[in-house]
């Protein structure tokens, strides 16, 4: 049969960011697909190297609006590191809760995507619905629903008080409810298992290769968490549950990310029964010394990286982000081929795919 | 039986969409309850200010403006239009001289319009400073 390309993208109502593909295919089936990147690259490696370290905290902010609060949480552990900064334990504990939150609300809005695409709508107004109660509570803690602003180099800018415990208290019970309720769907309804399972698998031998991170990963049998393999604190101290999956398809990655909403609940619930009192900050020095660090975190959707080097300036020499999204673009040609047209929405909702993320 | 399990949780969702509150406020008629730590417009407390300018310094987008000619005379100007909203200006004053409202300024096609002189400090005989 002949062979015919199919431009897709960089606007099209399949994707929430720009991303081009060119899908070649031959009647029903897909043969292949190129990729293109870059459109929403702004260049904020370069940007940052002409901001102060304090601004940069807003800039970095700025990478993703969905985990926005990882990637400043991961930017403030780098520049403490270089000041050598010993953080009060409350400090953490306030990050990690946003860190699991922000969690949270990443999976279930990449859920709500997913059902769409697959046409499940309901199950969309219900995750999305539940990501907003999250939201809410995010918002009401930081003042932001987006940009929560709540790292500043030294600690945290907003303290928990007393409404605040019984608010994440309330939501995550409600949501482990809800949780239930989706849980079943994902293993039982017969439209969402015919139209993920058995969608483009990939092995972990492939994901190794491809060095694909987070929950895709972890779907294809990759043991893999930052959380666990370099845990910032406190998530050594926290119980957790690390949830991978043999299969390495659409289905698979549902199941994982479901499991996870599980397990950062379970993370928000102690988090908030353990928080130790204390103060929120820490003065930090304005010039930070030269040298150089890498941080780890663990993103939504994987490790995230930033390498940070100081000349001993006012501003970062060199600042490098890699975000968990990167890696997981190159597994999209090999996952599109061999696959029918009807599964290009569940191949590339199936990734999370965060442009704004990559492209940077 | 699971048919009658489903179906009873269907009627259930369906009992509590139509007696249950609205998700959604009808605003503008509905007043919006902002939550308590909102980053809405900067304002400045004119007496803590001494136009130190770290706020300035500490700004990531050039949402505020400090002319100095003096210790004692400078102009400290905040243009709406480029803030973000961060909060770094807030954090950055050790005076405590910057809060946050909870009030956006309206739209407006003429940036210009919405600019805030927040500060305008002239010579003064008795500088307190
Ligand atoms: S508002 Fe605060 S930081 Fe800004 S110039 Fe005045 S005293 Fe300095
Ligand atoms: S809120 Fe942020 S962007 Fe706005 S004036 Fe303050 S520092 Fe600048």
């Amino acid at each position: 049969m002949d062979k015919m390309n199919i431009p897709i993208g960089p606007q099209h109502p399949l994707l929430k960011e720009p991303l081009r593909l060119n899908i070649e295919i031959s009647g029903e089936r897909v043969l292949g697909g190129i990729l293109r990147l870059g459109y929403v690259h702004r260049g904020i490696e370069k940007l940052a190297q002409t901001r102060n370290y304090n601004q940069n905290v807003s800039l970095t902010e700025r990478v993703c609006g969905i985990c926005s609060h990882v990637h400043t949480t991961t930017f403030c552990r780098a520049v403490e590191a270089l000041l050598g900064l010993e953080l009060p334990e409350r400090v953490h504990y306030i990050r990690a809760l946003m860190c699991e939150m922000e969690r949270i609300h990443s999976h279930l809005l990449w859920l709500g995507i997913l059902a769409k695409h697959i046409g499940l709508e309901m199950v969309f107004m219900h995750t999305w619905h539940d990501r907003e109660s999250i939201l809410d509570v995010m918002e009401e803690m930081s003042g932001g629903r987006v940009a929560h602003a709540v790292n500043q180099i030294g600690g945290v800018r907003f303290d928990l008080d007393e409404d605040h415990g019984p608010m994440v208290d309330s939501t995550v019970k409600k949501l482990k409810v809800d949780y239930e309720e989706l849980l079943d769907v994902i293993e039982h309804d017969t439209t969402l298992k015919a139209r993920t399972q058995g969608v483009a698998p990939l092995s972990t031998d492939d994901m190794k290769r491809y060095c694909v991170v987070g929950p895709v990963a972890r779907a294809s049998g990759v043991d893999v968490d930052m959380r666990r393999d370099d845990p910032m604190p406190p998530y050594d101290k926290l119980d957790f549950q690390v949830i991978t999956h043999p299969d390495g398809d659409a289905w698979s990655r549902t199941y994982v990310r479901l499991q996870e909403i599980r397990q950062s609940l379970h993370l928000c619930k102690q988090i908030i029964d353990d928080i130790p009192e204390g103060p929120i900050s820490v003065r930090a020095p304005r010039k930070v010394p030269a040298g150089e660090v890498v941080m780890r975190s663990e993103a939504p959707r994987g490790e995230l990286f930033y390498y940070l080097r100081s000349d001993g300036s006012d501003y970062p020499a060199r600042l490098k982000i890699r975000t968990p999204t990167l890696p997981a673009l190159g597994i999209l040609p090999e996952q599109l081929s061999e696959i029918h047209i009807a599964d290009i929405p569940v191949v590339l909702a199936g990734i999370d795919l965060c442009i704004a993320c990559a492209d940077r | 039986m699971q048919w009658l399990k489903k179906r009873m949780r269907l009627l259930l969702a369906l009992v509590e969409a139509l007696t249950g509150e609205a998700e959604t406020v009808s605003y503008p008629k509905t007043e919006l309850e902002l939550p308590k730590g909102y980053r809405g417009a900067i304002q400045l407390d004119e007496e803590k200010c001494i136009g130190c300018g770290l706020c300035v310094m500490d700004c990531p987008a050039h949402g505020l403006e400090l002319e100095k000619e003096s210790k004692s005379v400078y102009k400290l100007t905040y243009y709406p239009a480029r803030c973000a909203y961060c909060g770094q200006c807030e954090r950055a004053c050790h005076r405590q001289a910057i809060t946050h409202t909870n009030q956006l300024p309206g739209s407006t096609t003429d940036p210009e319009s919405i600019i805030v002189i927040l500060k305008d400090q002239k010579e003064q005989e008795d500088s307190d400073e």
